[in-house]
């Protein structure tokens, strides 16, 4: 009985200086060179954002489809050029971890298309652990080189591993090196972290082009700011220019949506969205049945 | 091997001549008459309780090699000796290493302590020349030929000694020649012209009038340094200890020689025989000793299983396999380059921890097919120096991708490249036009816009004469997404029924 008691006297007590610590922390200025936020270029997320992501410090960005990770991926890329271009204080290059359960259905990286991305594909290092475990420990070592300008962590889903306190430990190590660091979720749905700010992307019907009626035009994403530390959230549609590399707002379409009925409605703008209704399924006709 | 005293005979048997026959026996085998070459039937007559095992040549090399290798903590000249055959031998070159161990007879009494408290039996004979070596362990009794008399103390053995052709022994013994003694006396030109010049070379090569080198194992280390231990030593903490020391150690002579290390080598030698290698790498030339220690850290944390204690290691080495001229010391005092130090400090810490071919880098090469058009090498196996490598490839990818800067910025290809192409079902317009419906991982896409085709042919020098041509084109469905598949073959040219893949997806 006395055991007991002691053992929750104790427990208390690390509770408490526990949480002392983190109020320390917090209160505790950021003990890496701050730095500019890294502004994207479109003016209203800038604003909502209060000039830009915080650069020292854990985002995501989140694919809820398996499809979707080409625009997550060019989301993702787009940041981490712009931290590149930044240059703060001769950081340079990016590395990019990817949990082996990522890459089995996620292709990888085509340096062709990076290049045309606006990104050196010479920049980037590819770490491929052969674990989650691996990927996790590669993922905090990078996030605690300061001589690093970005960070992407691809992982699949929601593995409990990748729980709030690897995040914690990430958003901290990311704080102290004043590195970006994302993590890049791929099919996976929303969940707890310690992240500044996540984002849900998906993508978005590009523009006619002038030259080519029936031409693809150049990438646009649909962005959905869905939590975020500061606390306004937003949805926008943005365009990504290679060249300047900067995102940009995208010109409204002249017909907003082909299939409105195949996008789920998304409440945006509160922190804690209802949960969609019922199992979210291909509700595309059967092809061969179409046919 | 030293067994229990009942335990029946052991021999070793293969198949020679269309019998099964005798290729090795133990002692106990011997005293109850079987000898080498013996069929299996004529041994088991004398001993029916023959414990009999076929022979395994790569388990027998296996078990050389790892004798090899803990042979190393005595020199780093080891070799096999090819010569011999199924006759198992090895070669160590001890010219300057026996001081070290207290003198040769020190040194081949400590040898021999220690393989024989692994089990082994072990004929040795250390002498001036390999030949006279390898003569003396077979045929004589010798453990030590003093310096400069092994002229004559291979004179009585066997003609065998010398390395020679079974065939020729034979032959030599018919015209009365047995031991090394006779042919050393006679003439050269009459035995050379009937025997071959092979016989007077391994002659001269015994006798020290011929150079012989032997070829080892492992590459000579360009430094290398160790501690040795009365008690072996088997807890994580102390290994991490010594290692740290170690590092520490080598860091002086670096620093003689204007030296920067760039791959490293520990061996730790565990008391029953066995060798545990780690390497790690770095980008650039290090002398700093707590990195060193830092980076074998990482390499013995991120080991899949854990390392082999068992009783624990009495040697631990550390050798500076590779050196690079060091320039740091003035470059890290311009400030703005920590960072670029930071970066590759990283690169090294991920590699010693998950394995140096899990961090890569892109490389490119010459060639339109897209997969193929990029390969993925370990940041480790590209050239040393990180500039003249960024500055060199960065010209070859301008020189591939010329359009990087485009001016309209037209993106013709994919962010995501899958690893191999995923074939899809298709509906075309027409044969050779883009789809218009395609079901790809089980959903089915309509297409809104699409762009192409864009012409990639085949390599005909490398698929052959019937690898067919691919017409990628740039889709996007009606729900946004962009994708890059082509179909494979010309309609009507090379195929009547084109198969559609999916290739790539854009952001």
């Amino acid at each position: 009985m006395s055991l007991s008691r002691r053992q929750i006297a104790a427990d208390i007590l690390d509770a408490h200086t526990r949480a002392q610590q983190a109020r320390a922390y917090a209160a505790m200025p950021a003990a890496g060179p701050v730095s500019e936020p890294l502004a994207l270029g479109a003016s209203a997320v800038d604003h909502c954002l209060d000039g830009g992501l915080a650069c020292g410090g854990l985002h995501e960005v989140r694919a809820e489809l398996a499809r979707d990770i080409g625009a997550a991926a060019g989301f993702a890329l787009g940041l981490a050029g712009r931290a590149i271009q930044a240059d703060r204080g001769g950081r340079r290059g990016i590395v990019w971890i990817s949990d082996p359960a990522a890459r089995i259905d996620g292709g990888g990286l085509f340096p062709a298309g990076l290049a045309q991305h606006g990104l050196d594909p010479e920049s980037l290092t590819l770490v491929e652990p052969h674990d989650l475990q691996g990927a996790m420990w590669a993922a905090d070592e990078a996030a605690g080189c300061a001589g690093l300008a970005a960070l992407i962590f691809q992982i699949k889903g929601n593995p409990a591993r990748f729980d709030i306190t690897a995040t914690r430990r990430l958003m901290l190590r990311a704080r102290d090196s004043g590195v970006l660091a994302l993590v890049l979720r791929q099919s996976g749905g929303e969940e707890a972290s310690a992240a500044a700010t996540r984002w849900h992307v998906s993508t978005d019907l590009s523009g006619a082009d002038e030259i080519f009626e029936r031409g693809v035009g150049a990438m646009r994403l649909s962005l959905t700011l869905e939590r975020n530390r500061t606390g306004r959230t937003g949805r926008w549609s943005l365009a990504w220019n290679p060249r300047t590399r900067t995102f940009d707002h995208a010109a409204p379409h002249p017909n907003p949506s082909a299939h409105p009925l195949d996008r789920l409605p998304e409440s945006f703008d509160r922190q804690d969205p209802p949960g969609a209704m019922g199992q979210v399924l291909d509700r595309r006709q059967d092809f061969g049945r179409a046919s | 091997m030293d067994a229990h005293p009942d335990a029946p005979p052991v021999v070793v048997t293969d198949t020679l001549k269309n019998a099964l026959r005798i290729v090795a026996l133990d002692q106990r085998a011997r005293a109850r008459g079987v000898r080498l070459g013996q069929s299996l039937s004529d041994a088991r007559a004398l001993a029916p309780d023959l414990d009999c095992h076929p022979a395994d040549d790569a388990a027998d090399r296996a078990l050389l090699l790892t004798i090899a290798a803990w042979c190393e903590r005595y020199t780093p000249l080891v070799a096999l000796d090819a010569a011999s055959g199924r006759d198992h031998g090895l070669f160590m070159d001890l010219t300057g290493c026996a001081h070290l161990l207290g003198g040769e007879a020190a040194l081949v009494a400590d040898l021999e302590a220690r393989l024989g408290a692994q089990g082994f039996h072990v004929r040795l004979c250390l002498a001036d020349t390999p030949g006279a070596a390898w003569a003396m362990a077979r045929y004589g009794q010798a453990r030590i030929i003093p310096e400069g008399a092994h002229g004559e103390a291979v004179l009585p053995l066997s003609l065998s000694g010398l390395r020679l052709e079974p065939a020729l022994v034979v032959s030599l013994g018919r015209v009365g020649l047995k031991t090394i003694g006779c042919i050393a006396a006679l003439p050269r030109a009459p035995l050379a012209a009937r025997f071959g010049a092979r016989l007077m070379q391994r002659l001269d090569q015994a006798l020290g009038r011929e150079a012989e080198a032997i070829s080892p194992l492992m590459p000579v280390a360009e430094l290398s340094t160790e501690r040795r231990f009365a008690e072996p030593i088997a807890r994580q903490e102390d290994i991490s200890q010594v290692i740290a020391a170690l590092s520490a150690g080598i860091i002086e002579p670096l620093e003689r020689r204007g030296l920067g290390l760039r791959r490293c080598r520990v061996r730790l030698f565990r008391v029953d025989g066995h060798v545990s290698a780690l390497e790690v790498q770095t980008a650039r030339p290090l002398r700093d000793a707590r990195m060193i220690a830092r980076l074998f850290a990482e390499r013995i944390a991120g080991l899949h299983d854990d390392l082999d204690m068992g009783f624990g290691f009495d040697l631990i080495r550390l050798d500076v396999a590779h050196a690079d001229p060091f320039e740091g010391a003035q470059a890290e005092m311009m400030a703005g380059n920590a960072g670029g130090h930071g970066h590759d400090a990283l690169v090294d810490r991920l590699g010693a921890r998950l394995g140096l071919e899990r961090v890569q880098r892109f490389v490119l090469a010459d060639t339109h097919i897209p997969e193929r058009s990029f390969g993925r090498e370990p940041v480790a196996r590209l050239a040393s120096h990180p500039g003249a490598r960024r500055a060199a490839s960065g010209a070859a990818a301008l020189a591939l991708l010329p359009d990087l800067p485009t001016p309209d910025a037209i993106i013709t290809r994919p962010l995501i490249l899958f690893d191999r192409p995923e074939l899809m079902q298709t509906i075309a317009e027409v044969p050779d036009g883009p789809p218009l419906r395609f079901r790809w991982r089980g959903a089915s896409y309509e297409v809104a816009r699409s762009e192409g085709p864009e012409r990639i042919a085949c390599e005909w020098w490398r698929d052959g004469r019937g690898a067919r041509t691919r017409d990628y084109f740039r889709v996007e469905d009606r729900q946004g997404y962009r994708f890059w598949l082509f179909r494979h073959g010309l309609y009507g040219r090379e195929t009547s029924e084109p198969a559609w893949y999916m290739h790539g997806l854009f952001a």
